[in-house]
This record gives structure tokens, C-alpha cells and sequence, in this order.
């Protein structure tokens, strides 16, 4: 026990597993330059896309050859954590949407402004731009973005005679779509009418849910300096906006959806989800299946952004190199390829017109909406986001389980704000100068 | 004479630590060594990847730990754990060991039965067993309770009920694990010598005499052993936290492993997670100094 004990504390071995593993890769001098690509191990087609498209770009041309490694999506952030201490960093690198402004802050990453081409930076939606860019430097880009709302079966909303929004603009507000809900669950054989993906863990609930403190009026953290999350995420509005998720639940309208199948097998006829649901709610409901916008809790409909991003790490030593292997990602076909594959709203607007689903009237329309014109809110934008995000979490099970929200959202901010202030207010620190000289 | 022996003595005790040499350095290096760096982590503010400079801060964790009201949880969920499941799962896994050991054909099947939960993977058991709490009237504890009630019980959501989500958890640990504990007892018995019932019998005692004053006693060092075991597995517990309440509902399932993986992992306050284990390594040890000492380990009969 006592040796399971210390290598839960002694973050040390994993170093050195670390330091031991990669010190044989070490690169040999060869014709070519070799670029270490670190990589999420995502859906399988995904992966298997990803591998296909570095195939490509390692024989389209003899320059740059990319070594391309899969980390477990579970452990990916310790991982790199790990390399990062012993400077083992690849050159380029796969952030999730909460760690690019921790990384960013780490100066692990070095600013792409001076590299990327004018071109590719006009193809990219706003909402990419907004989430990789962290004290007024662009640290990363994603070649797919994420998409939140509601999914429900039109023929369902029907017979309730429900209204069926076409905008985020039209969305339901909040008393409609508990009515919704109510009447529905008049219709339902045990009550429970909406998915909620409690069976989902980790950053789904920041996800999923900050947008409804926000449609409130409330947030994760004040935004104005990223120093006090005191006033945002314990403000009236936040505590409105979850007493009613609370009620939601206590009402038995919420399926614990334990299997993941509450809405395919019809069990339910709303679910809270993303675009990663979408490819196997079609094929369960076909044109039955209607995407909506989050209910409005009162300042308009708000959604998620930001899914998996690149960013090139200060360790990299040709970071021309890297961003070259980016534009290739970032072209038409191979975004439309990795999108193919994993579900995701592509990043590029010249992607978005081949695909006829975010067309206007097309099923995934929505999304697009969302994105374009302001209803997403980036992730704040501060290193202490990781916390943020697992505090929220706890809180969110509290909820659940029925504790006073009010108390129970007093106790994040307090773990917040401790966290913020134990690090000074995450001061700037200001790597990039000197690791931008070093390649000019 | 004399020098001549003592020197054998000491040339023993040089070959001893040579022989133990191995070993020692294992220990050493894998067990001491991080314990020390735990407590010289725990004093100052270190977090995962900070690029701002490591301060030593003193008891500044060891106090906000002991204010946290998810941590005194914790360790009293610990205990409560402990002391319900160690002597439920002892009781249970002689029980099963007494009926197992019954010479009747096809036995070595049902021994094989009662074991097999323990070649399972905790990870895999909690999966299983999260179906098994699955709330509502189809879940498959909800409806054989219902069936066994004769239709009174009213369906729950065991893991998210804060009355039921430890003894939930209990239940499913004390199903994987009695079978090792069972088997261990099961070797005791079968090295009790038959003549020593067969004296008994003659002597006219009855199944609970032969059983209070031949087995029970006949089986003290296996059941100290896995009275000890079974509250070291007891104050290890994770796996099954993690995988089916994540602590929760409301902290009632949280314990002290957990609450370090996540203060040390998920939040990156690695001096956080660091005081945690230091707080745990010392009670732990305290327990089982105290096991030792009042349930002293007789070597004769072995």
C-alpha cells in the first residue's frame, strides 16, 4: 500500500519514466528535419485520419519528415506536464481547449502571429482566433471548433404543440422550456424527458453548462482581469440559473442516461449535447432530429466553443517547419477530412461552404449561428481555467445531489479565488520576447 | 572459543545484510525516499508545471487541510469504511471458507466461483456494478429488492443518494475481494490437522465447541493476517470512488487517496497532495502499529 501511496504524491518517477523513455528517441542528424507531433488518441477515425494525412504530408514532400505519437486522451495533460519538466517537449503539440491558456502561461508555447500566413488567419472563424489567443498573442489554432445545443425530435415537440426555434435569436426561454419539459413529461412513461449527459465526466460540465450562468448574466470568473471569480460564479444570476438545472433534476424530468443511449432509444425527448452526438443521432432519428439552441435565462442564448488545438512549443527548433506542417492541416481537404472523421464544425470558412449541414436550413445550421455571430463565449481566458473547470465540477455533482446551491458555488469561488491568489494573480511573465528573439 | 563464535556471528549478520541488500535498496529508493520528498513537498507551494518560483510556505497546506471540510470527510469515510467492511468481510470470507471446505464433489468448481471476482480488475468490477445501482424501477439492484420486498421497495438511485452510495460501495468491494481472503482462510483450515477434531469428537463436543476451540484458535495467524490486509485494501480505497461516485454525492464517499489524486493531478497543487499523504501515511501507520501490538503474532503452529 505504502508504495501504491508514495507514487500517487511522488510526481518525481513519472519524471523520470519520462526522461528514461525519451532520451533514446533523441533525434539523429539525417538529410531531413524531423518534427515530433504529440497528438490526442481520439475516436479511431479520427486517429486513423490524422495518421493518414502525416503519411501524406511526409511524401508530398523530402524536407520535413513528422513523427507522429498518440498520448491517452485520459492522462494527456499529465503527460505533457511530465515532458515539460524533464524538456522534452515535441515541436508541436495538441492542446485541449482548457490548457492553451496554462500552457501559454507555462511559456511552453511559443506565439504563432510571426508565423502564420495572413491567408490562413482570414480563413479561421472568429471563435478560433478568440480562444488561442492569450495576453494579445496567438498561441494556438484549431482545425475544428466544438458546437453545443439542444437535440430534440420534431415530430415530439409536435404533439405538445412546442414552438421550434430557428435562431439562437428565437431560442426558448427559460419558463417556456420548463413548460416544455413539464409537458412532455406528461407524455413520458417514467418522467424523465431530458438528457443532460450526466454519465459524461470532467470538463463537460464547464462546457455544457458555464453557457446557462452566462445566459444569466453571471460567469465562471470576473473577466475584466481574470483575478476574482467572488461576484461571477456565486452572483445571483448564477445561482438562479443552477437552482433551476437543481429543479430540473429534483423533478425527475433528468435521465441519469447511465448507458449513453437515453435519446437514440427514444427514452428521451431533449437532449443537451454536441456535435460529436450528432452522426449517431441522425441515424437513430433522421429527419426527425432538429438541433436548438440552449434555453435563454434571460441576456440571450449562449453556447460552448473551442475543442482540440496545435500549438508549436518554445522546444521547437524550426518553428517555420512546424507551422508548415499546420498550413497543410489547415487545407481545405484535410480539414474537411478530420472533420469527416471526428464530427466537429470545421475551423476554416472555405471548409464550412463544402459542407451542405451548416448550409442556412441545413440540420447543423445552428452551430455556425452560434459561432459567427457571438452567441459562443470562449473558455476565460486565464492559467487558473484547469481549476476553474474541476471546481465547477464538484459543484456541479453537489447540485446534483441536491446540496444548497448558493453554498455550494460559495465554496468554488472561495477554491478559486485561494488558488489565484496563491500564484499572485497569475502574473505575466513574459517568455515570448525572449523565446521569440531566439528564432527571428 | 568464544571469538571464534562471535566471529561467525558477525560474519552471519554481514552475509544477512548482503542477502537483504537488494531488497533494502528497493525500500529505499522507492519507498523512504519519496516519503521524505512527500514531506519536503508538503511545506512548500509547488503545483504542476508553475513556472513561478517554488517558495517554502511551512504548515500553509497542512492547515488549509485540516479546515477543508471535503478532507475531514474524507478521513472519516476512511474509517467508517474500514470498520464496516473489515470485520464484515472477514466474517463473510470464513463463512465462506468453512462451507467451501466441505469434501464434496465438484467443490474445487465452487471454490473456483467464489474466487473469481478477485481475478477481475477493481476498474472492471466498479463498471459492472455501476449497471447493477442502475437508478429506476429497471436497474437490476432496484428490481430484486423490489421482487425480494413482495413490490415495497421504492427505487433508488444508490449512487447518488448520500445514504446508500457507501454502503453501495462497500457492497461491491466486500463481493471482490472476500474470495482472496477466502481462499487464505481456506488454506488454514485445510492445514488443521483432522485428529485434532476426531479427539474432539470423542471427547463429545459438538459442531460449535469443535468450531469456537479447534478451528478459531487453530486459525489465529490467517485471520490476523487478514484482518491486517483487509484494513490496509480498506484505507487504500480509489479505484471504485473514482469510477463510480467520483466522492460524491455531497463528499459522502470521497477518501483520502481520492482527495489527494484530484488536489495533486487534477488541480495541480502537487504540496497539496503531498500534505494529504503524509497526514494518511501517519494514521496508517499508527493502525497498524496498533494492530500489532494487540493482536500479537503467535509464530508456533505455523
Amino acid at each position: 500500500m505504502l508504495k501504491k501511496l508514495i507514487c500517487v504524491i511522488s510526481f518525481m518517477h513519472l519524471v523520470f519514466l519520462f526522461f528514461g523513455c525519451h532520451a533514446q528517441q533523441d533525434q539523429t542528424e539525417s538529410a531531413y528535419l524531423e518534427l515530433q507531433v504529440w497528438a490526442h488518441s481520439g475516436q479511431e477515425a479520427e486517429r486513423h485520419t490524422l495518421h493518414k494525412q502525416v503519411m501524406l504530408f511526409n511524401n508530398q514532400q523530402d524536407e520535413i519528415q513528422v513523427e507522429l505519437t498518440f498520448l491517452p486522451e485520459g492522462s494527456y495533460n499529465g503527460q505533457v506536464q511530465a515532458a515539460a519538466l524533464a524538456d522534452d517537449l515535441p515541436d508541436l503539440l495538441e492542446i485541449d481547449g482548457p490548457y492553451v491558456y496554462n500552457y501559454a502561461w507555462q511559456g511552453k508555447l511559443l506565439p504563432l502571429d510571426t508565423l502564420i500566413s495572413e491567408q490562413l488567419k482570414k480563413e479561421l472563424l472568429p471563435s478560433i482566433i478568440n480562444q488561442g489567443t492569450y495576453q494579445g498573442y496567438l498561441y494556438t489554432i484549431g482545425n475544428f471548433e466544438s458546437g453545443l445545443g439542444l437535440y430534440a425530435r420534431r415530430s415530439q415537440l409536435r404533439t405538445i404543440g412546442a414552438r421550434i426555434p430557428n435562431s439562437p435569436k428565437d431560442a426558448w426561454n427559460v419558463d417556456e422550456f420548463q413548460k416544455i419539459l413539464y409537458n412532455l413529461s406528461q407524455q413520458d412513461n417514467d418522467g424523465a424527458v431530458l438528457d443532460l449527459k450526466l454519465n459524461y465526466q470532467g470538463e463537460w460540465y464547464s462546457y455544457g453548462f458555464a453557457p446557462l450562468i452566462q445566459s444569466a448574466g453571471g460567469d465562471l470568473i470576473n473577466r475584466e482581469d481574470f483575478q476574482q471569480s467572488d461576484g461571477s460564479l456565486n452572483s445571483p444570476a448564477a445561482i438562479v440559473a443552477m437552482q433551476r438545472v437543481q429543479h430540473w433534476i429534483q423533478s425527475g424530468y433528468v435521465d441519469p442516461n447511465i448507458d449513453d443511449a437515453a435519446f437514440i432509444t427514444g427514452r428521451v425527448a431533449l437532449s443537451w449535447g454536441g456535435h460529436w452526438n450528432y452522426n449517431q443521432y441522425r441515424a437513430a432519428h433522421g429527419d426527425d432530429l432538429v438541433l436548438l439552441p440552449l434555453p435563454n435565462f434571460g441576456m440571450g442564448t449562449r453556447s460552448g466553443q473551442g475543442s482540440w488545438s496545435w500549438g508549436i512549443t518554445t522546444t521547437c527548433r524550426q518553428p517555420q517547419a512546424a507551422m508548415r506542417f499546420l498550413e497543410f492541416l489547415f487545407q481545405i481537404e484535410q480539414v474537411l477530412s478530420i472533420v469527416k472523421a471526428n464530427g466537429a464544425v470545421p475551423a476554416t470558412y472555405s471548409a464550412i461552404e463544402q459542407l451542405p449541414v451548416y448550409a442556412p436550413g441545413g440540420p447543423l445550421h445552428l452551430f455556425i449561428q452560434q459561432l459567427n455571430k457571438g452567441y459562443t463565449i470562449a473558455r476565460p481566458q486565464t492559467p487558473a481555467y484547469p481549476l476553474i473547470s474541476s471546481e465547477f465540477e464538484s459543484a456541479f455533482f453537489d447540485i446534483r445531489d441536491g446540496a444548497v446551491v448558493s453554498k455550494v458555488l460559495d465554496q468554488a469561488v472561495a477554491m478559486i479565488d485561494q488558488d489565484i491568489e496563491d500564484n499572485y494573480g497569475y502574473p505575466n511573465l513574459s517568455h515570448k520576447k525572449s523565446f521569440q528573439n531566439s528564432y527571428r | 572459543m568464544t571469538i571464534h563464535r562471535s566471529l561467525s556471528i558477525k560474519r552471519e549478520k554481514f552475509v544477512a545484510l548482503l542477502l537483504a541488500l537488494p531488497a533494502l535498496t528497493g525500500l529505499l529508493l522507492f519507498i523512504a525516499l519519496p516519503f521524505i520528498l512527500a514531506i519536503g513537498l508538503s511545506i512548500t507551494n509547488l503545483r504542476l508545471g508553475s513556472p513561478l518560483p517554488l517558495e517554502i510556505v511551512g504548515l500553509r497546506e497542512y492547515i488549509r487541510i485540516f479546515s477543508d471540510s471535503s478532507f475531514l470527510r474524507a478521513l472519516a469515510n476512511n474509517v467508517l469504511f474500514a470498520v464496516a467492511v473489515v470485520p464484515m468481510q472477514t466474517a463473510l470470507a470464513l463463512g465462506l471458507a468453512l462451507l467451501l471446505n466441505q469434501k464434496l464433489r465438484g467443490i474445487s468448481l465452487f471454490r473456483t466461483m467464489f474466487f473469481m471476482p478477485v481475478v477481475f480488475p477493481m476498474s472492471l468490477v466498479a463498471v459492472v456494478w455501476v449497471m447493477i445501482y442502475a437508478p429506476g424501477p429497471n436497474g437490476m439492484m432496484n428490481s430484486f429488492l423490489s421482487i425480494i420486498s413482495l413490490g415495497t421497495w421504492q427505487p433508488q438511485d444508490f449512487l447518488h443518494n448520500p445514504l446508500f452510495a457507501m454502503p453501495a460501495i462497500m457492497l461491491t468491494s466486500i463481493w471482490q475481494g472476500v474470495g482472496f481472503q477466502m481462499v487464505i482462510l481456506l488454506a488454514g483450515l485445510q492445514g488443521i490437522s483432522t485428529t485434532l477434531y476426531e479427539a474432539a469428537e470423542i471427547d463429545g463436543a459438538g459442531t460449535w465447541q469443535r468450531f469456537k476451540y479447534i478451528t478459531i484458535p487453530q486459525l489465529r495467524n490467517p485471520l490476523i493476517f487478514v484482518v491486517v490486509v483487509t484494513s490496509i485494501l480498506a484505507f487504500r480505497l480509489f479505484d471504485q470512488v473514482r469510477i463510480m461516485t467520483l466522492g460524491g454525492p455531497r463528499d459522502s464517499t470521497t477518501t483520502v487517496i481520492f482527495e489527494a489524486v484530484k488536489a495533486g493531478f487534477d488541480q495541480a497543487h502537487v504540496a497539496r497532495g503531498a500534505a494529504m499523504t503524509v497526514i494518511f501515511f501517519l494514521i496508517v501507520l499508527t493502525i497498524t502499529l496498533l494492530q500489532r501490538v494487540l493482536l500479537k503474532q503467535t509464530y508456533q503452529n505455523v
